[in-house]
């Protein structure tokens, strides 16, 4: 379980100072699908990275399982996001050294997995998105739609409690988008918690709960 | 801190980092620490080596592992017939020098020479009575012979000159040598010892360096030198005894002194005897040495620094996801420390490979000929580990700061690329 708690951002670039998001306030209980949808500069892949401790906001609080976020150190986090969170990024976000296989499994080998076996909970990652024929290929050998499934699968691998997508199908076309989205109605239907950052409708709708943010606030927070 | 499982990934990263990287970028940043290990041991080898030539010279062309000389209220060594024949009984000597010395004087154009106030072409020198053969075995002297011919036991009247007393070989007059001018093999010259003056005709002349011990020299058959110190009785000046190679030279030294012939003579190793401003010279050289290689080390950690800088920093998003998604920052640190070590140890192994396997053999059988020495390389196996260490340690941190710089950046901002 997420809980916001009037979530502020401002963004300082000298004298000037942008506030982003103006007091946000949800609660995501776990095995939600939630998407957050705005136009471009509402506001929402800043609240992402709040909840996904990838930035720390200027006030407010982020709960995660009734635990305040605020106090925790950079190293504390990175411990956090490795053992609870799971990231797919618009633009896929893959190490271009590390082949597919090996991109999965380099999270699981951080939590001190045995190689083996982090690279058997890899494989089976992969091939649960239609991959099991490209581990050994590097990113740059892959198109973008199999990039982006690398990463849900390595988002994945590690059964993280949240899974945290910023605009996943952005970079990809229709078809590819349609095969990420089932991605996450699979998980979702598997119970994977998933918050989700999108500005496209149809996409939006294979959540469970749509959140609209405008201008750094919440301007609907509806269940489909 | 520095885990276990920090230390895996690191290295696990690294290893695909390395592996997949460019292949020219790497080959010239081991080129880069290849030259700079050769740099901290080569450069150093070679200044020591210089001296070291100078020294070896006098090893292998004057008193060999170990020489017995005069004391010094003596002229002569007491009982040498007794001490030669005690050490020809002896094993180990893989050839013994028996050798007469006196100090005198050369004269050339005398003959020319019409006004008798005009000044003489005349220079004092050290006249050496050697056994040919003997000698030839012990210094290769004969090979030395750059005009005219070496010297044969039955020769008569006849000298070899080092190429300090010949004017057109000199390096230049010194204190007390005024080198002979149109002396030519074949040319008589007048040769005075003790008094006794004898003309001579030079039958070769040497190509030595500068400071070779043979440089300023006359040679002549023994018996002739022992006839003009006017001596009877057969005591020599010094005997130099070669030893095999990988002798122990001190332990031979100290069996001769336990055989009681230190009472008439001096016993020195080569280390003992060698003047001890050669040893002053040599640490000049190696601290010169030590400090134009450190110069170099400070060219190779910046130059590693630059590297691994410019990898960080356009690896900056990458490094940005890696924390994105729970790596470590320490992880990210090691990776870059396993990448240095690698270019490091690569550069070092090929540099081994390189100074033993090549320049070290190579410059001994063909030293570098300098005006002051035959140069080799003097690069002792310890000294090399320790450069070794020194630069797998500075690669180490000049690998391990930038790569701090760049993960201590606040996440997101490397992930989005922002300032």
């Amino acid at each position: 379980m997420i809980e916001i708690k009037n979530l502020v951002k401002t963004f300082k670039d000298g004298p000037v100072e942008t506030r982003v998001l103006k007091g946000i306030d949800f609660l995501v209980r776990d095995g939600e699908f939630v998407a957050i949808i705005g136009r471009s500069g509402a506001g929402k892949s800043t609240l992402l990275y709040q909840m996904s401790l990838l930035d720390e906001p200027t006030d407010g609080d982020v709960l995660i399982e009734g635990h305040s976020t605020r106090v925790m150190t950079q190293d504390e986090e990175i411990r956090f996001r490795l053992e609870k969170f799971g990231y797919v990024f618009q633009d896929y976000a893959l190490l271009p050294e590390l082949t597919a296989l090996e991109n999965v499994a380099l999270p699981l080998l951080m939590q001190g997995a045995d190689r083996v076996i982090a690279e058997a909970r890899a494989t089976e990652a992969l091939e649960r998105v239609g991959l099991g024929n490209r581990l050994g290929n590097l990113p740059g050998q892959l198109s973008g739609g199999e990039q982006q499934r690398v990463s849900i699968s390595r988002a994945i691998a590690h059964t993280p409690s949240v899974l945290f997508a910023d605009e996943p199908t952005a970079n990809l076309d229709k078809e590819s988008s349609a095969v990420v989205m089932n991605i996450f109605k699979e998980l979702h239907e598997g119970g994977q918690t998933i918050i989700m950052v999108t500005h496209e409708d149809e996409f939006a709708r294979f959540a469970g709960r749509i959140i609209k943010i405008d201008d750094g606030r919440i301007v609907s927070d509806a269940r489909v | 801190m520095f885990s276990f499982t920090t230390i895996r990934v690191g290295f696990y990263l690294a290893v695909r980092q390395v592996r997949r990287a460019n292949l020219w970028a790497t080959g010239l940043i081991v080129f880069v620490m290849l030259l700079t290990f050769l740099n901290l041991v080569v450069v150093t080898g070679l200044l020591v080596g210089i001296v070291a030539g100078i020294s070896n010279q006098f090893r292998t062309q004057e008193t060999g592992d170990v020489i017995i000389s005069t004391l010094d209220t003596k002229e002569y060594i007491e009982n040498s017939p007794d001490i030669l024949s005690f050490l020809y009984t002896l094993h180990e000597p893989q050839v013994i020098s028996a050798r007469y010395r006196a100090a005198g004087t050369i004269e050339a154009n005398y003959l020319a020479r019409t006004d008798p106030n005009e000044k003489p072409n005349k220079t004092g020198t050290t006249v050496v009575g050697i056994d040919p053969i003997v000698e030839n075995r012990f210094s290769h002297l004969a090979s030395y012979v750059h005009e005219g011919q070496y010297l044969s036991p039955s020769d008569y009247d006849t000298v070899l000159l080092g190429p300090q007393l010949v004017d057109r070989y000199s390096f230049g007059e010194q204190p007390g040598l005024t080198p002979l001018k149109n002396v030519y093999p074949g040319s008589k010259i007048r040769l005075t010892v003790n008094g006794h003056v004898r003309e001579v005709v030079v039958k070769g002349i040497l190509d030595v360096s500068a400071n070779s011990p043979l440089a300023a020299r006359v040679f002549m058959p023994a018996p002739e030198v022992r006839q003009l110190m006017g001596r009877t009785d057969y005591a020599v000046s010094e005997v130099a005894i070669l030893l095999p190679p990988g002798a122990d030279a001190p332990a031979f030294r100290d069996f001769l002194k336990r055989s009681g012939l230190a009472a008439g003579a001096k016993i020195r190793t080569f280390q003992d005897a060698i003047p001890n401003g050669v040893a002053e010279v040599q640490n000049t050289f190696a601290m010169i040495g030590n400090a134009i290689g450190s110069i170099g080390l400070v060219v190779a950690a910046i130059t590693i620094f630059i590297v691994i800088f410019i990898n960080a920093i356009t690896r900056r998003k990458f490094i940005g996801i890696l924390k994105g998604i729970g790596i470590s920052g320490e992880a990210i640190e090691i990776s870059y420390i396993f990448q240095s070590l690698f270019y490091a140890a690569i550069g070092s192994v090929i540099g081994l490979v390189v100074l033993y396997g090549f320049l070290v053999p190579y410059i001994s059988a063909h030293p570098i000929v300098l005006p002051i020495s035959d140069a080799i390389i003097v690069a002792p196996v310890g000294g090399t580990m320790l450069r070794i260490g020194l630069l797998v340690l500075t690669t180490v941190v000049a690998g391990y700061l930038p790569s701090r710089m760049i993960v201590r950046k606040n996440t997101l901002d490397s992930i989005l690329g922002r300032d």
